[in-house]
């Protein structure tokens, strides 16, 4: 039989399909960025959520948009998408930024790697050539796709730095955090950075394609008595709330994919307003809607809501059951209540496993986003409507204190 | 000039009526030219050819409201009324020539009765209407375009109410005639009132003139009426002293106004910083600091070049580069001994609607048109022709070589229709495209500063949503012919850019 028209939809697969479809045994896929990823290799995924607090927890993260940005103008462009200040940061510096349209919007959020003088990585949720391109008219800069021919692994947990020192020729005690630095393993050339999404200690590991299955390999067996695990995205997304961290088109939709104004987000609202850097000089994008935000303030915020879990149980108790708890991080908007009136909404709610307490990331109204402002957020039970009263607290919601050591 | 509280970038027309309006204002102004001389097109330039200098205008006038305020009357620019239209002529195939004024004369309805006497009919109406149509462009050129997704809709609204009443008043059947010949070609155009084929093409020619637009593309009908305002009609008429007279007059009311005129000094670079402009550069490294600067060079080479992408919005930048400018016309000076055979006024070579079209034909495909629409002035023994299709992107050639070729294309056609000219001829001087953009800093050799096409026009040029000469960069206006108002000789756009920097500056 010709497969090639379903070929056309099929999902793509990343260079460590080989490895994780095997160990995926409830089939529990996910699509991220055009590939068919695990999104648990349990039926639960506690297992895999354990293994990111408390071991070390092997994620395939190749969908991440990766880009090589180099040439004399290289920092230049990155200056001028970003608001961060790029000329400033060091060769092995990584940094975490949001970047906006001219209205001071977000378009996505990513990591900017600094590989050398002139030649820089950058990651995106989004397909982002055409922006890069946009922006790099007049420049003297080339801008490389990597995103096929890069595989990427997150290994993260408390253990993820012993684990890497066992198969890495260079150890990784001096290398801190968001900082990257090239080793090799396995037999294999990589760059090792001290990044990832959950919040704990951990490294993201880029490597040529080809060398995919090996690294991997390597990895696993360094890991084995440091009990690793691989793990899928679901409970990267519960430990990624726990750490305070968004999601793109979960948490703030994309300027460009936004239907109406009010569904864009700046990156002042979302928590960003540390990566905005308005005393660098020159233009950089969206800089005067940002400067004007920035003088006037942001109509809401995104921060934390930690539901009390007294008040949880009351609810439930009318009913005669005990608190129900989903058992991932739950994408829907929850209306977010005080003295009745509707002051904001969560965009991703979870139980933390390691807090013991329900959570989530909420986006409040001016004045409502103070830290300790008490506020109800709307849950189902038993098919009505009720509220469950809580705190409103900065994020992130838990952090390690090894986690920057 | 120390310190000026105003730059202005360019010495063209547009800029000088804009330097001079804002002068009059009690602006310290200052102009700076990269070229040797003011006038930017109206100025010829000697490497093309000593004699070249003269007539590389066929004609043009600004506006009269423009003459008065300026007071170009005091300084030399001599009155309207002594300006000669002086007639259009379409060579016939017979030997004959179609004569062709904007008016109703009575040599104007015999010529044209000898084609076609219906077509005689309806010429009074036809002149009524195109001259209707031009006096509404006119009032359309001097309203402030809207900027689209702009919320400042009760500024904009009242100037564009006070448009849309003149449309109405212009009468049930010409308001609507007014808003289908816009996007007409200019075949469907002249075919919908004329029967007779040379009486097509020669108003059809006027449809197409200076733009890179075929006969039977959308948007003629609008070229023709935007080349109707600016000639007064079919023919050209220019200012007895000729374009050097024009630009004479401005640069002296400039200097009356206390206004600085700087030649030879190319601006490089526009400063901005943040988004606010801080001066200029100039080629030579000189810096002057000014809070306002207006550019009279094209919309592409101010925001790309001289402010340079990095400094702008990336939305912005992408719309700047899709500007089209695609100049395709070039212009032959040929200096004879006098005995050439051409009739003064304003010749056009443009047999059939279908000739204009094979001659865009070529353009399209980046060639030079092998049977060319020309159109010829001159002024004693030099003549000058105007050639169309003569793109600025040829397909596998460059304009040094092509040069020979336009030259010898020119005068073959010329020739064919008047056989003495080609004895007559002492020396032959071409502008290209490619000069167009070397000399005269036109980029891709676009007149205009930017094709006078439908998605180019009223509030989408130069940019849709910026059409009121505002740029991303706070202080930074466009006053040249890319703007509103712009294209030809007319001061238009110069004088609206004046009036946008002191009604903002008026608000604080
Ligand atoms: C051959 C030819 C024939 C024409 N015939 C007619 C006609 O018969 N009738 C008619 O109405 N129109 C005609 N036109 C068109 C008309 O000349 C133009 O539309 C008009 O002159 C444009 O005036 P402007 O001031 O807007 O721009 P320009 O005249 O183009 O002036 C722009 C000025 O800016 C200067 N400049 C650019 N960059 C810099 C810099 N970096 N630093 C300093 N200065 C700079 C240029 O040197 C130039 O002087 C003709 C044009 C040409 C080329």
């Amino acid at each position: 039989m010709n497969d090639a028209p379903y070929s056309l939809y099929r999902l793509k697969r990343t260079p460590f399909h080989e490895r994780v479809a095997p160990l995926c045994l409830p089939q529990n896929w996910r699509r991220w960025a055009g590939c068919i990823t695990v999104g648990s290799y349990d039926l639960g995924i506690d297992r895999e959520y354990w293994a990111i607090r408390d071991a070390a927890a092997l994620i395939d993260v190749s969908p991440l948009m990766k880009y090589l940005v180099e040439g004399p103008d290289a920092a230049r462009l990155l200056d001028r998408i970003t608001p961060r200040n790029i000329h400033k940061m060091a060769i092995g510096q990584v940094f975490y930024t949001g970047w906006c349209d001219d209205d001071g919007k977000l378009l996505d959020d990513g990591t900017v790697t600094r590989l050398g003088e002139r030649s820089f990585r950058l990651t995106s949720a989004e397909p982002s050539l055409r922006w890069l391109a946009m922006n790099a008219v007049g420049m003297d800069v080339t801008i490389t796709e990597a995103t096929d021919r890069m595989a990427a692994l997150s290994l993260q947990g408390p253990k993820s730095r012993a684990v890497l020192n066992r198969c890495c020729e260079d150890g990784l005690d001096t290398l801190r955090f968001f900082r990257m630095a090239p080793n090799r393993l396995g037999g294999r050339s990589v760059t090792i950075s001290r990044t990832g999404y959950t919040g704990d200690l951990g490294y993201e590991i880029w490597m040529d394609a080809a060398d995919a299955l090996p690294v991997w390999d390597a990895i696993m067996a360094a890991g084995a008595d440091h009990g690793i695990v691989p793990c899928g995205i679901l409970a990267m997304d519960m430990a990624r709330v726990e750490a305070g961290l968004f999601m793109i088109d979960v948490d703030y939709t994309a300027a460009n994919h936004a239907w109406i104004a009010g569904q864009k987000s700046s990156p002042y609202e979302m928590g960003l307003g540390w990566t905005v850097n308005l005393d660098k000089p020159g233009y950089f994008v969206g800089r005067r809607a940002l400067e004007r935000e920035h003088r006037e303030g942001s109509a809401w915020r995104l921060v934390g809501l930690e539901v009390d879990w007294e008040g949880l149980e009351r609810v439930y108790a009318e009913v005669g059951l005990p608190p129900q708890i989903p058992g991932t991080a739950v994408r829907g908007s929850l209306p977010v209540m005080r003295d009745r009136q509707q002051v904001g909404y969560a965009s991703t709610s979870t139980w933390s496993p390691i807090l013991k307490k329900y959570i989530a990331l909420v986006h409040l109204e001016r004045p409502h986003f103070e830290p300790g402002t008490r506020v109800e957020i709307e849950i189902t039970v038993e098919h009505h409507r009720r509220y469950a009263p809580g705190t409103v607290v900065a994020l992130p919601f838990y952090e390690p204190e090894w986690k920057k050591k | 000039m120390a310190n000026p509280d105003i730059i202005v970038i360019g010495a063209g027309h547009n800029g000088l009526v804009a330097a001079t309006y804002l002068a009059r204002a009690g602006r310290k102004v200052l102009v700076l030219e990269r070229r040797e001389v003011p006038g930017g097109q109206l100025a010829g330039d000697a490497r093309i050819g000593a004699f070249a200098t003269r007539p590389i205008h066929a004609g043009g006038q600004l506006r009269a409201d423009i003459v008065r305020d300026l007071g170009l009357a005091n300084h030399g620019l001599a009155s309207e009324a002594s300006a000669d239209a002086g007639a259009y002529l379409a060579p016939l195939p017979d030997g004959r020539m179609l004569r062709l004024a904007a008016s109703t004369d009575a040599a104007t309805l015999d010529s044209i009765r000898a084609l076609s006497p219906r077509d005689a009919e309806r010429w009074p109406e036809f002149v009524r209407f195109m001259n209707s149509a031009a006096a509404y462009l006119e009032a359309g050129q001097a309203t402030p375009m809207p900027r689209l997704a702009n919320a400042d809709l009760l500024e904009q609204g009242r100037p564009l109410a006070a448009l849309a009443w003149k449309l109405r008043r212009l009468g049930r059947t010409d308001m609507f005639r007014f808003m289908r010949v816009l996007t007409m070609s200019a075949v469907e155009f002249a075919e919908e009132w004329f029967e007779s084929e040379p009486l097509r093409a020669a108003i059809g020619a006027v449809a197409i003139h200076g733009v890179s637009i075929g006969s039977m593309s959308a948007g003629g009908g609008y070229v023709l009426i935007h080349n109707w305002l600016n000639r007064g009609g079919l023919a050209h008429r220019g200012t007895r002293g000729g374009a050097q007279d024009m630009v004479n007059a401005l640069v002296a009311a400039l200097r009356a106004r206390g206004g600085e005129l700087r030649t030879s000094a190319p601006v490089a670079q526009v400063l901005v910083e943040r988004q606010v402009v801080r001066g200029v550069r100039l080629e030579s490294g000189e810096e002057i600091l000014a809070g306002t600067v207006l550019s009279d060079a094209d919309p592409r080479r101010t925001l790309l070049g001289l402010v340079g992408a990095p400094e702008l919005p990336p939305e912005f930048v992408w719309q700047a580069q899709s500007i089209k400018m695609r100049g395709s016309v070039a212009k032959v000076h040929v200096l004879t001994d006098g005995q050439h055979g051409i009739p003064g006024g304003t010749v056009v070579i443009a047999p059939t609607t279908k000739y204009l079209e094979r001659a865009y034909d070529a353009a399209k495909y980046g060639q030079v048109s092998e049977h060319p629409y020309l159109e010829l002035t001159h002024s004693g023994d030099v003549v000058s022709i105007h050639y169309q299709f003569a793109p600025y992107s040829l397909r596998g050639g460059d304009w040094q070589a092509m040069r020979a070729t336009l030259e010898r294309r020119a005068i073959a056609t010329v020739s064919e229709r008047f056989a003495g000219f080609r004895d007559s001829i002492r020396e032959v001087r071409s502008i290209t495209p490619f000069d167009l953009e070397q000399t005269w800093a036109l980029t891709e050799g676009d007149l205009n500063h930017g094709q006078l096409i439908l998605d180019q026009l009223l509030f989408m040029r130069p940019i849709p949503g910026w059409s009121d000469h505002r740029t991303p960069v706070d202080g930074l206006y466009l006053c040249g012919s890319g703007v509103h108002g712009g294209g030809g000789v007319s001061g238009v756009s110069g004088r609206n850019a004046a009036r946008r920097v002191l009604r903002v500056s008026a608000r604080g």
